[in-house]
């Protein structure tokens, strides 16, 4: 037994209690915490400078839609 | 053999690739430097550059090796296209490209050096260009052992034929001739693995009848190895269901994404977090020099964005379309002594007169796309961080476009050479291009971050702690190895098979520790070179 097998160990016995269902909460949390910061950007920033300001130019909604397909394939399949 | 090209497929097959090559040298005969050649002129549209992303990290090794794992493990390989691209490509689309964008770099290295110092960039250049190198030959290999078992056809032949292919275009098309080559690849690429899905779901039943045949094999693999098909899970813990393969309630293959931390895959959950998604995809959409190469040739800022949003809508679809075959060749052939061979023998066996060549020219697409990607990224890496740097500082761009296609000619050489050594070697396809990856991703995630993000950090610190990352991993790898640990009287370090996920996280750590420790134990770098290197300068400076 070395100190890196008690360190393994340690984490490992603590992980191990850790609820399948805790997890799928942070694997649904990561991409909802994207999301909210995503819709949070200034317009500044997911807009082109010289664009005509619609919403097909807002990068907001590719974004939103990439972060949407992961929340709902981790809350479904998870 | 049952699944022989008929002329059709063969007519198929050619047809895209003469497209391909036409639309490659076509775009060769208007590169003049190596600004076109290694950035395409800042001229790349972002529909194309987000397609160009997905088929690049989209590979042969992917459809073969994906494919066979999720024949041998089920959808959890499906994270590596989730949760492993997803949030890290939307974080770099607002964060970190849209910096190395207005830098106006010609490769990452070349940033390190700005911010830190030349042996950084040495260091790490070095890395990028050995691996990709050495996954050159990977994905040929990939390619050969595809096509041997599909028509079999000679591997040397495949390994020659597809290198000099690849190599055509790219030395003479450069950046653009693989973004724009790619975007095609990507869309035939989805075309050709989709029809595999669709012919298969039907073959086997339906979404219901592939997972009634999937729980079917699960259980008599089950019984074969435990001799207890009638016995209960000893604990009734969700984690103990979920491990136990002969609970009622669990299609392993299917349902369960996120694996417990014990089971017996390189796929459990705290390795998919905390390696994958935290470490390994951060540093492959933000640092790894064929990625991010072509979103410095976008024509604007916003389009570097947007091309990575695209390619984030898209890289949701990709498990479907590649992992699902695996599972449709678990439920028809559950006793493959090799799960890379799951997805060829599919093909094989279900595609119509017609389909196996769209299907071939899909695979082919795979391969090509990436290795077009990695030949004009390691050229670069060549061309402007040893050749530049240290040989002929004031070279002309003329001068520097002949030898960036000097030395793409002689990467396809390597490539050659390096499939013909790995023919010899059982070990997976996915599995060597994971662990080569998680040597130095974390390390070199850690510095680039510490850089972008945290002024205080020093080139001397940021070069030490990248050398003891990379000690790390190479020495959980070697103290994972049943020879050493036999040979120590150790018991496993790692509980699972593979354990590459967590050498990344490890060597992460310890390199993110030393650069901080040596970092604020020595005098800081000069602050007025930091100027537009560090984010919350440029940004403030900016705005």
């Amino acid at each position: 037994m070395t100190p890196l097998h008690v360190v393994g160990d340690f984490l490992r016995s603590w992980l191990l209690r850790v609820p399948l269902e805790a997890v799928q909460v942070l694997f649904v949390l990561l991409p909802t915490v994207l999301l909210i910061w995503v819709l949070r950007l200034p317009r500044s920033e997911t807009t082109p400078p010289d664009g005509h300001g619609g919403w097909s130019e807002n990068l907001k909604f590719g974004a939103a839609l990439a972060l949407l397909i992961q929340i709902a394939i981790y809350a479904l399949m998870g | 053999m049952q699944g022989a090209l008929t002329g059709i497929d063969y007519t198929v097959l050619l047809l895209y690739l003469a497209a391909t090559l036409a639309l490659g040298l076509a775009i060769g005969r208007r590169v003049r430097t190596q600004h076109d050649y290694f950035l395409a002129g800042r001229r790349l549209p972002w529909w194309a550059i987000g397609m160009s992303l997905v088929a690049t990290d989209i590979g042969g090794t992917d459809i073969i090796g994906v494919g066979g794992a999720a024949y041998s493990y089920g959808m959890a390989v499906g994270n590596f296209e989730w949760i492993g691209c997803v949030p890290a490509m939307i974080v770099a689309a607002f964060v970190f490209i849209p910096f190395f964008w207005r830098t106006g770099i010609y490769t990452i290295p070349e940033y390190l050096e700005r911010r830190y110092n030349v042996s950084v960039r040495s260091a790490l250049a070095a890395c990028w260009l050995i691996f990709m190198a050495c996954n050159l030959g990977v994905m040929l290999l990939a390619s050969a052992k595809m096509m041997a078992v599909l028509f079999g056809w000679d591997p040397a032949v495949c390994i020659w034929i597809t290198a000099a292919f690849v190599g055509i275009y790219t030395v003479a098309g450069g950046l653009a001739a693989v973004v724009y080559t790619d975007a095609i690849q990507c869309a035939v690429m989805v075309l050709g693995c989709l029809l595999v899905v669709v012919i298969g779901l039907e073959d086997v039943g339906g979404w219901s009848g592939l997972r009634g045949k999937i729980h079917a094999h699960e259980q008599q693999q089950a019984v074969a190895t435990t001799g207890a098909a009638s016995e209960e899970p000893a604990e009734s813990t969700v984690a103990a269901r979920l491990a136990d393969p002969l609970h009622p309630d669990r299609v392993y293959h299917t349902k369960l994404i996120l694996l417990p931390m014990d089971s017996p895959t390189p796929f459990p959950w705290t390795g998919i977090f905390f390696g994958l998604a935290l470490v390994l995809s951060p540093a492959y959409w933000i640092g790894n020099q064929a990625i991010v190469q072509r979103s410095l040739g976008a024509k604007s800022e916003y389009a570097a964005k947007a091309a990575y949003v695209w390619g984030a809508v898209l890289k949701n679809t990709i498990p479907f379309i590649i992992a699902i075959p695996g599972l449709i060749a678990f439920a028809k052939y559950p006793n493959l002594p090799d799960g890379d061979q799951a997805f060829p023998r599919l093909v094989a066996d279900i595609l119509p007169i017609g389909c196996r060549g769209v299907f071939l020219a899909a695979f082919l697409a795979a391969l090509m796309s990436s290795v077009d990607s990695y030949l004009n990224a390691a050229s670069a890496i060549v061309t402007s961080d040893f050749y530049k740097r240290f040989v002929q500082p004031d070279a002309t761009d003329q001068h520097l476009l002949r030898v960036g296609r000097w030395v793409t000619v002689a990467l396809v050489l390597w490539a050659i050479a390096f499939a013909f050594y790995l023919t010899g070697r059982s070990e997976g396809i996915y599995t060597i291009f994971q662990t080569m990856m998680s040597f130095f991703q974390g390390p070199a995630l850690a510095i680039l971050l510490a850089g972008l993000l945290w002024r205080r950090a020093t080139g001397k610190a940021a070069l030490i702690g990248f050398l003891v990352g990379l000690a790390c991993s190479i020495s959980l790898f070697t103290l994972s190895q049943p020879a050493v640990t036999e040979a120590l009287g150790w018991r496993p370090l790692f509980q699972i098979e593979e354990p590459f996920l967590y050498f990344s996280v490890w060597a992460f750590l310890a390199t993110a520790l030393t650069v901080a420790a040596v970092s604020l134990a020595m005098r800081p770098d000069p602050q007025a070179k930091l100027d537009y290197l560090v984010f919350a300068s440029q940004r403030g400076a900016s705005k």
